[in-house]
């Protein structure tokens, strides 16, 4: 009996033992496929992006939604309108903690500066963005001609956009166009004489492919107006005054979708007339950083406000000053912000957007161009439009040099804190160094260009030399 | 390969049905096998009490030779057992010699154990798969037990290695509760700054140490490494942790023992009489270090000169502090204002412990809390429950045990470290509060930290780590065993930020506070089958186990960022936020699967083999590159036991020379880093979600391999009094996986790849036991450990003209800057001079960044005594570290502008044939002394020796004596933490080096153990 029942708990533990085994083979024969995981659910594979029409949206537009909130064009605080607006004559700095601006506002940029670098890092992000875009288009099966046409159109836009104000801020830059990494890492820098042209073909190609309408009718998506509103802009940089006349042209003739406004406080508020184009913001009732960056409600400035130079540039009588400029009074002395974008909280429903391209610059491109080839009446003529709708009388200039002088001026209380427009106005006229060095302790004349990131330079020996002065 | 596929998510579940059935058999063999054991003699009740000569001996196993009836001695040393008249009973207690007494009819059995030096070679040491004497291992292992964990009151299980062991280097990166340790087994292997953790198993179970914490929310308080994932582990909980280093210890590990295995076991139930233990105590803590910075006469005289070197005659509108609009005669020191609070601890923890010689338990329950010593009413807390049940059945073949550890952390703390702001603001600021008790902005003219406090942080943690062992015997040498464990981690992280942060001049109001979310969960299985074999072959013994990992780790993030709140009092309810961004949702899958073996031959207990390998396959990488191999192979030679040794070395009782070599990998590199993938950026547009491109993609990159070589000399003199180890590694990381830098016009700064680079680590480990007095009263022991380590990069083709041109040097180790070589100042002009390199007259990057400067600790170690006498216990540990810094000159603001500096500041140039330590002073506008003061922040000059001594640890203690407690027993006790430090250091403190964290706190704690 117990020699039975001990021979049973040996097959038992020996059936054990063999099944044991079995279980193990299985394991390993199932290993293959079991350290195969899918892709997870947050994201999706590159080639899927661009198998559907919704996704390939939603990575371009994706880059509207950084210049709004962080990139380049944006109101915060790392934004060209703070950032130039600091480095020029436009904002005064009044903070005691350490703002991104401190540095600008003190003209002592170093090749280390964060904020240089990340202005560098981002619009180079956006650019592969762009690029990514548009190869994933052209090789998509899912989508129609139509659509690509305008996805692409709109990537190319942006491309262009993008490196116009990195060769303005920094010079000499590379012009990315693939998203090869082994090609970009090595990429060499050109001149402005290389580069406009190549900007303007994409702008070309861009104009020709999109459409004329605005995608989901609010104008916060580049249409063939503003491709064209651009284009006329980096003719004007790039000295080519007759196309940037003829560019104009187009866009002031569509006088069934642009106006001006008469009223002043209408021009920034989402429905303008004359925007272009602007960038709608993430919710419902919220509004612009440029508005909650630069109101303040009482002095002294807890961070920045409007130099003295600059209020004191408009003319007795110009309107702008009452309505785009607020002030705040300690009883004894007096601080201005820009205030364009009059709200700095939520409101109801959203009243304002960011506003990247209006009518008025392309009246003051054509004025400037026209200028530039003796067409003195056809300048004054655009120049006045703005300054009687700011409620100032004619110019009085008359002569090139005058008139040339008198868009600058209008320029400058036109478009002031609009994402640098001053200082690239400066920089093209010349005039940096006569104007600055006489208000900034810390200028330099080599503080024109912006130094390029030390960490690019220490990774891409192609991009060297340094800017002169760092 | 694929014989059967099973469908992948039902997979793990089926495998875990399997196996259930297995065991549930398993009791019914149980229940069959025959009572064999009876004695046919007549049972008798033996009773008596143990003692070490002074005091009761508790948790002495008493056991009845030859058969399996076992007990335990009770607090007070008493002890029954049932035996027969004939037996002989086993009193054996580890550090004591085993005594063996021949029953022979008495009924009362008192006896003394005597201390028995040589048994703590005896010790079985953990390696994870197998455990094995302390005096047969073959690899490199070392331990800390509860007894030293138990005299430090510390709240992170890294703090309480601090010190201890050789190659081990732990550092503290902030004195913030709940924050950040850094620790290195035996050097950086990896360039990839995250790649060298290593892995942590608590009882089994790997714990997923990768952080889930979502920096957005918690750099600005707990310091750039976030919320620490270690958090989930109580230390007091813990009875052991080994930590593997070598490649016979870390091999069976794989592909995750690259940078070392940290074995966590927990407390484990112990039969005999239920007992009861409550431990408490409660304490204070401080910052260890300030600068000694500038008053205010110091700081004008600094400001006024700099203004007037710069050539300003009138003072701007903006600089309050020394225009008039600030008051000129007042004085803060805003350290002792922001960071020189006193943080309150309290711990207290009660365990219940019992059972019988077949099935034994454990519940302890712990909590604690700690609170800040920034202003505010801030604090951390833990609660944890950890539970222990062990069963063997009594045919001694099936044994189950089950442990969990439950632990719920909860941080509360304020949005941003206030260190950085106590050390520049100026010390003339203005009052923090206005009379009506309100934050005083002071008409604007400053942000006050205070604001800061508005902004709240708050981390809760809960994790659960559970695992189970099931073993069964099947005949002698062979035994199946299967490990099981799952973990479940969760952490809410939110920051509230009220528009009362901002400066009532802006005129904000709710409509700009926002508050953001972080939760994470992560969760894991494991099961591990196991057989191992055990065979007598010749004069020697063969063991042999054979074993597979099926686990798998799923990780689930969402962080949402709300906006828009109708009001400050509604920021923590997300509904009344009018938006809400997801700022990611992120999950994520890691399966791991691997077969593993090892084989031992051990002759005559003096030569032994050490066979170990694992194949390894991780879902972490592409199809083609999911698998690899990693084994070891170790061997010991106890020459000690041989003749001829023993003859002529009569002062040797114990000597071993071992030598291990062998592969391990490294594959923490994140999941699905393979793949092209778009993610959702969290930001809208126009109503679309938008999605950006994830990374650069390379679908080809695979392991990092470590290959490791060590040597060891163990030796024991004086019948083991004198015990020295000395040990000699060198491993070598190649096919370096890192995110290799790139040129952002790429559109990213880098892209996941293998690197053709090797790394090597050297070092000699050296630790040393003694025993410097003994006897019955008094009884004094030392404990020292000392490494020196080397790290070099042997090997990178084509480092000139790769990216890393400019980090890293052939020949030099990972940690080197490469900065300007300072060489004084320019007496004429009072600015900073460097040397120029490439003589071409400009000081710039990368060109004049040719001073190779080493930051890593190249020798390190500690000391610890311990003294007992009669009643009391005394403990010290000293730490020290031998190490270059970074001094307040790197992160320091320009001598000159608003901010306060060290006094040391004040010695700077001001004429010319000035000689000082400083620069001339400049407000900002001088661009020749900015920049210089820019280069020599990224020069050599702020460098300095590092090096310190730290009184890390003290504990007194002092048991009442039994005549007092007659039910238990009480112990008092005094412990401390960081309590002196010794260096030169021109910082705040040199072991965290920052002047933007605050620095590790000194803690002084009293307690109370009553055991009964």
């Amino acid at each position: 009996m117990k020699f039975i029942r001990n021979n049973f708990i040996n097959i038992v533990e020996i059936l054990w033992l063999i099944s044991f085994f079995i279980t193990l083979t299985i394991f390993f024969s199932s290993c293959e496929s079991f350290v195969d995981v899918d892709v997870p659910d947050s994201q999706l594979t590159g080639e899927s992006v661009f198998q559907d029409k919704a996704t390939a949206e939603a990575a371009l537009v994706n880059i509207y939604g950084r210049f709004r909130n962080n990139v380049l064009v944006t109101g915060d605080l790392n934004g060209l309108s703070i950032l130039l607006g600091s480095y020029g004559d436009e904002l005064a700095y009044y903070s005691n903690g350490s703002l991104p601006e401190e540095a600008f506002f003190k003209n002592n940029l170093l090749p280390s500066n964060t904020t240089v670098t990340g202005t560098w890092n981002d619009s180079y992000n956006l650019v592969f963005a762009a690029n990514a875009v548009l190869e994933g288009v052209d090789r998509s099966t899912g989508i129609s001609q139509n659509d690509k046409n305008q996805l692409k159109g709109e990537a190319l836009f942006v491309r262009s956009y993008i490196h116009f104000y990195l060769l303005n801020l920094f010079g000499e830059i590379p012009y990315i166009t693939s998203t090869a990494y082994q090609v970009n890492a090595k990429a060499k820098k050109w001149s402005q004489e290389i580069l406009y042209p190549l900007l303007i073909t994409d702008l070309k190609t861009a104009e020709t492919l999109l459409p004329a309408n605005y995608i989901g009718g609010e104008r916060v998506r580049p249409n063939r107006t503003v491709a064209e509103a651009f284009l006329a802009r980096v003719q004007l940089y790039a000295s080519n005054w007759e196309a940037a006349e003829t560019t104009s042209n187009l866009i002031i003739n569509n006088t069934a979708t642009y106006a001006l406004e008469d009223d002043l406080d209408k021009v920034f508020l989402k429905n303008s007339a004359s925007t272009l184009w602007q960038l709608k913001p993430q919710g419902d009732g919220q509004n612009t950083l440029e508005g909650q960056n630069f109101i303040f409600a009482s002095g002294p400035p807890p961070n920045r406000a409007l130099t003295v130079d600059l209020s004191n540039a408009f003319e007795t009588g110009d309107q702008r000053k009452n309505h785009w400029i607020g002030t705040v009074s300690d009883g004894t002395q007096n601080w201005y912000y820009p205030n364009k974008y009059k709200q700095n909280n939520n409101t109801g429903s959203s009243a304002e957007y960011s506003i990247l391209f209006r009518l008025e610059e392309v009246y003051l491109i054509r004025a400037e161009a026209r200028a530039q080839q003796g067409n003195s009446t056809g300048a004054k003529e655009d120049l006045n439009k703005i300054r009687n709708r700011a409620g100032l009388a004619n110019t009085t200039a008359n002569t090139k040099q005058e008139i040339l002088e008198a868009i600058l001026q209008e320029r400058r209380v036109e478009l002031f804190t609009e994402q640098g427009q001053r200082w690239f106005d400066l920089k093209r006229s010349g005039q940096s160094n006569y104007v600055l060095s006489a208000i900034k302790p810390g200028w330099n004349p080599t503080d024109l260009l912006w130094p390029l990131p030390e960490t690019e330079l220490l990774l891409n020996s192609n991009l060297l030399p340094q800017n002169p002065g760092y | 390969m694929k014989i059967i596929s099973l469908n992948k998510g039902v997979g793990a579940l089926w495998y875990t049905l399997i196996f259930g059935l297995y065991f549930c058999c398993t009791p019914a063999l149980a229940n069959k096998v025959l009572r064999q054991n009876q004695s046919l003699l007549q049972q008798i009740q033996i009773r008596g009490s143990i003692t070490d000569g002074n005091n009761p001996l508790p948790g002495v196993t008493i056991s009845v030779k030859g058969k399996l009836t076992t007990a335990i001695s009770d607090y007070n040393g008493q002890y029954t057992i049932a035996a027969s008249p004939d037996d002989t009973l086993v009193f054996s207690f580890m550090g004591f010699k085993t005594v063996l007494i021949h029953i022979d009819g008495q009924k009362t059995i008192n006896i003394q154990l005597k201390e028995d030096a040589t048994t703590l070679k005896e010790v079985l040491v953990n390696t994870g798969y197998y455990s094995v004497k302390e005096s047969e291992r073959t690899g490199s292992i070392a331990k800390i037990t509860a007894a030293a964990i138990e005299k430090q009151p510390v709240t992170n299980v890294l703090a309480v290695m601090q010190g201890r062991m050789a190659g081990v280097n732990i550092t503290q990166t902030t004195g913030v509760p709940g924050g950040g340790f850094d620790i290195q087994i035996r050097g950086k292997n990896s360039l990839r700054t995250d790649g060298n953790n290593p892995l942590y198993i608590i009882d089994g179970m790997p714990y997923a140490s990768e952080n889930v914490g979502n920096t957005l929310l918690s750099s600005t308080i707990l310091s750039a490494a976030g919320i620490n994932p270690l958090n989930g582990i109580n230390p007091s909980d813990i009875e052991n942790i080994e930590i593997l280093k070598d490649a016979d210890a870390t091999a069976i590990y794989g592909s995750r023992g690259a940078n070392g295995v940290v074995l966590i076991t927990t407390k484990k139930g112990k039969s005999g009489k239920t007992t009861f233990t409550l431990n408490a105590y409660s304490g204070t803590g401080k910052v260890t270090r300030t600068l000694n910075l500038m008053n205010t006469p110091q700081y004008l005289e600094m400001r006024r000169e700099a203004f007037a070197n710069d050539g300003f005659t009138q003072y701007p509108d903006w600089a309050y502090d020394i225009n008039g609009t600030w008051d000129q005669n007042r004085y803060t020191n805003w350290q002792k204002e922001l960071i020189g609070g006193t943080a309150l601890t309290q711990n207290i923890e009660t365990a219940v412990s019992g059972g019988t010689s077949n099935t034994q338990f454990l519940i302890r329950g712990t909590r604690f809390k700690e609170t800040t010593v920034f202003p505010g009413n801030f604090a951390y807390g833990k609660t944890a429950l950890h539970f222990n049940i062990n069963h063997i059945a009594d045919n001694n073949k099936f044994s189950i045990s089950l442990s969990g550890n439950y632990v719920a952390d909860k941080n509360n703390l304020l949005g941003t470290d206030l260190t950085r702001e106590a050390s520049v603001l100026s010390p003339n600021a203005p009052e923090l509060y206005d009379p009506n008790g309100n934050l005083n902005w002071e008409n604007s003219t400053w942000d006050n930290p205070l604001r800061l406090l508005e902004e709240k942080y708050l981390a809760k943690t809960n994790n659960l780590t559970a695992s189970s062992a099931i073993g069964y015997k099947i005949m002698p040498g062979l035994e199946v065993k299967t490990t099981l464990g799952y973990t479940d981690n969760r952490l809410e992280e939110s920051k509230k930020s009220p528009s009362t942060v901002y400066n009532p001049a802006w005129g904000l109001n709710s409509s700009a506070s926002y508050f953001l979310l972080n939760q994470a969960k992560k969760q894991s299985w494991s099961i591990e089958p196991q057989l191992t074999y055990q065979q007598e072959v010749g004069l020697g013994t063969f063991k042999i186990l054979a074993g597979a990992t099926f686990q798998e780790q799923t990780r689930e993030q969402q962080a949402l960022y709300a906006s828009g709140f109708s009001s400050n009092s509604l920021l923590t309810n997300i509904a009344s936020a009018a938006h809400i961004a997801i700022l990611n949702n992120d999950n994520s899958t890691y399966r791991y699967n691997a077969v593993f073996g090892r084989v031992n031959y051990n002759l005559q207990q003096k030569y032994i083999l050490n066979l170990t390998g694992r194949r390894d396959g991780s879902s972490r990488f592409g199809a083609d590159k999911h698998f690899a191999n990693f084994g070891a192979v170790g061997a010991a030679w106890l020459f000690g036991k041989e003749d001829f040794i023993s003859k002529a070395i009569p002062c040797l009782s114990f000597g071993k020379l071992r030598a291990s070599y062998g592969t391990t990998g490294n594959d923490q590199i994140g999941d699905y880093q393979f793949l092209n993938t778009y993610s959702s950026s969290g930001i809208s547009y126009q109503g679309i979600t938008g999605l950006q491109p994830t990374r650069l993609y390379n679908p080809d990159f695979s392991w990092e391999t470590n290959k490791k070589l060590e040597v060891a000399l163990e030796t024991g003199f004086l019948k083991d009094r004198v015990l020295l180890s000395t040990a000699y590694y060198s491993n070598c990381s190649s096919n370096q996986l890192v995110g290799i830098p790139l040129p952002s016009t790429t559109g990213f700064t880098s892209i996941q790849a293998n690197l053709n680079a090797t790394v090597e680590n050297t070092g000699w480990e050296l630790e040393l036991r003694t025993v410097n007095f003994q006897n019955r009263q008094f009884k004094w022991s030392t404990m020292a450990n000392a490494t020196i380590a080397r790290n070099k990069l042997i090997a990178f083709p084509g480092i000139a003209a790769s990216t890393y041109a400019n980090q890293y040097e052939i020949g030099q180790p990972l940690d080197i800057r490469k900065v300007y070589h300072f060489t004084g100042i320019n007496p004429q002009t009072g600015i900073y001079q460097f040397e120029d390199y490439n003589h071409d007259g400009a000081i710039t990057a990368p060109e004049d960044r040719q001073n190779i400067v080493h930051t890593n600790p190249n020798f390190f170690g500690g000391l610890q005594n311990s003294l007992t006498y009669k009643n009391w216990q005394l403990d010290f540990l000293f730490q020290f570290v031998t190490q270059l810094g970074i001094n307040f000159n790197y992160t320091g603001v320009l001598p000159g502008v608003g901010n306060n500096q060290p006094v040391a500041v004040l010695d700077r140039w001001q004429q010319p044939g000035d000689t000082s330590a400083f620069q001339q002073y400049t407000a900002g506008f001088n661009n020749d002394a900015v920049n210089a003061f820019y280069n020599y922040s990224s020069s050599d000059a702020v460098f300095t020796d590092a090096s310190f001594i730290r009184l890390k640890n003290l504990s007194i203690s002092y048991t009442l004596p039994d005549s007092w407690s007659k039910i238990g027993r009480c112990r008092l006790y005094l412990q401390g933490q960081n309590l002196l430090t010794i260096t030169r250091f021109k910082g705040p403190d040199p072991e965290n080096q920052s002047q933007g964290s605050l620095p590790p706190l000194r803690v002084l704690t009293m307690g109370i153990q009553l055991n009964f």
